[in-house]
């Protein structure tokens, strides 16, 4: 059954969009990630137009990040102090981002910019995960009770050299309030150009730069992600016209289904299988888009419409 | 049911002109069997039926129809390789070029009309005026006004891109005997309308040629639309972009919380 997408203006079948959130849902649950790497590719791979697709899928992650926000919120693990300055630099990220947009979209380099962003991001991210879950499976097999000297005192860093610094209650932390905001910033940028949450980014930053306990990391960084994607999605559709509603809904349907059957899913299978899983697919997609970007093209030619209003 | 009787009534208007001597200026009339195409949610494409009539048609007469989608502009862009990725590049902007162009006619056009009455018309894919006015300028050669492009010989690589996207999806198509004559003057032929279809107004116009020449000419209008909530969705994001940005985002927290309330319950 075809239905008419009114703001992507083509026709998609319905129980593809509904397979494709239920898949993607019933990932994201299991290896508790957003699912938004995994879908805007999807979405451009089925021919619906990249500007809307970020879009509406920054409207979807809204959705599927609420329910776990709300849930920590009530548990009260995380950091609001921090995820309101995550929140402050991912504000202005968000903003940027959707102002580069719209001007890469103006030069024709929208897709390629998107394209590049998810082969570099997953790639790197892909394959240190990778590589660290491989390395803890070999660890675990081979001694159960070795584990890593762990180093109480911390070295001196740059980021401890920064002004302004203030003090952390949720996280234990007295740091500069200029790396998350920086790091915020550049979350917000990313939402807006490649259509994710970026919790594959934060939560790596959270824990390796900002140095936060792993009980609040999750809980922010999901604040923080719920209210940049709402903001760009807000932003998008009254800027550029291009969240479609009906092909969020459907997205969102199967998205909450997928993700509570993977949740259920995810707590049978051990951990380390699950990240090595969870790798690998990063790596399949990173390889797909990095194949388009350098194999010859069937049409050597590319139609782009022109900017609202022509030049 | 409703064709048949709208093809009867034109037949009827012309009678008259077929008993009158065969030298009268020969006339076409046509009509559709739906004017209005609405797309609603469940808009996969339509076919539509051009149906009417000829008076004076002689033997070796031609029918050609062509349809034309609203007229847009749109930059083509060359892929070229650098540092093994494929960049966009070279882009040329194309102006007033039919969004939906559709030719069908009773046989291939080449044996229809001559070269000239063909391109003076735009019709077939060969003849579509495609002009990139930015890369464009007229010089007189020899006497005569001619188009150059800056871009050179490349611009026809550019154009047969156009044709060849465009018929990718549907879009742009020809069809050689897609006019069916019927008798005592009357046609018929479909016009497919794809998924892609863009909204706006279109026009179908059925020439008549004899000797290579388009004698005789009629026209009609149709119009695309998005119709039902399609319409209403559409019409809601584009003039109150920030409300609809704010209902976005209330579905989707709505959509999220209840999801996680329903399901926590069990």
């Amino acid at each position: 059954m075809q239905i008419y997408l009114p703001i992507a203006e083509i026709s998609v079948n319905i129980f593809l969009l509904l397979g494709l959130g239920l898949g993607v849902g019933f990932l994201s649950g299991m290896f508790g990630v957003g699912g938004g790497f995994l879908m805007t590719p999807l979405l451009f791979f089925i021919g619906i137009p990249p500007a809307v697709a970020v879009s509406t899928e920054a409207n979807q992650i809204v959705a599927s990040s609420a329910s776990g926000a709300l849930a920590h919120w009530r548990r009260r693990s995380l950091d609001i102090k921090m995820g309101l300055l995550l929140l402050l630099g991912g504000t202005a990220g968000s903003i940027a981002g959707v102002q580069l947009f719209a001007f890469l979209r103006s030069l024709g380099q929208i897709d390629l910019i998107i394209s590049l962003s998810y082969v570099s991001f997953l790639g790197i991210v892909g394959g240190l995960m990778f590589i660290e879950s491989l390395g803890a499976l070999r660890r675990r097999g081979r001694d159960q009770t070795a584990t890593q000297p762990v180093s109480k005192r911390r070295k001196r860093r740059l980021i401890d050299r920064l002004p302004f610094k203030t003090r952390f209650p949720s996280s234990g932390l007295y740091l500069s309030v200029i790396p998350p905001i920086i790091i915020g910033f550049f979350v917000g940028v990313l939402a807006a150009i490649m259509g994710v949450g970026g919790g594959f980014i934060m939560v790596p930053a959270m824990i390796y730069i900002l140095r936060m306990p792993t009980s609040v990391v999750v809980g922010t960084s999901l604040f923080q992600i719920l209210f940049v994607t709402a903001l760009t999605t807000f932003l998008q559709a009254t800027q550029n016209h291009t969240v479609d509603l009906v092909l969020a809904l459907l997205l969102m349907v199967g998205g909450v289904i997928g993700a509570q059957l993977g949740a259920r899913a995810g707590r049978k299978i051990k951990a380390e299988e699950l990240r090595i899983a969870l790798a690998l697919m990063v790596l399949i997609v990173c390889a797909k888009l990095g194949w388009d970007l350098v194999a010859t093209p069937n049409d050597l030619f590319a139609i782009l419409p022109m900017r609202e209003g022509g030049h | 049911m409703i064709n048949l009787l709208a093809a009867a009534i034109l037949l009827a208007q012309g009678q008259p002109d077929l008993e009158a001597p065969p030298d009268i200026a020969p006339r076409v009339v046509a009509a559709l069997s739906q004017e209005n195409v609405e797309i609603r949610s469940d808009f996969a494409g339509a076919d539509i039926i051009l149906f009417g009539a000829v008076t004076g048609l002689e033997d070796t007469d031609d029918l050609v129809i062509v349809v034309r989608g609203p007229q847009t502009d749109f930059r083509v862009m060359r892929k070229e390789r650098t540092f093994g990725i494929w960049i966009n590049r070279a882009p040329v902007r194309f102006a007033d070029v039919p969004s939906y162009y559709s030719v069908a006619s009773t046989r291939p056009l080449q044996d229809v009309g001559t070269f000239s009455s063909l391109r003076r018309e735009g019709i077939g894919l060969e003849h579509l005026r495609l002009s990139a006015p930015d890369s464009e300028r007229t010089e007189v050669r020899l006497g005569v006004e001619v188009t150059v492009s800056d871009v050179g010989n490349e611009i026809i690589e550019y154009r047969e891109a156009i044709s060849r996207n465009r018929r990718r999806d549907n879009l742009f198509a020809e069809t050689a005997s897609g006019v069916q004559m019927l008798e005592g003057g009357l046609f018929r032929a479909t016009v497919a309308l794809p998924p892609a279809t863009p909204v706006g107004d279109y026009t179908a116009d059925v020439y008549l040629f004899r000797d290579g020449r388009a004698v005789a000419s009629g026209a009609v209008s149709l119009e695309v639309h998005k119709a039902g909530m399609e319409r209403v969705i559409y019409e809601f994001a584009h003039q109150h972009g920030w409300l609809y940005g704010l209902v976005a985002v209330a579905l989707a927290l709505l959509f999220g919380w209840g999801a996680a309330a329903i399901f926590n319950r069990r």
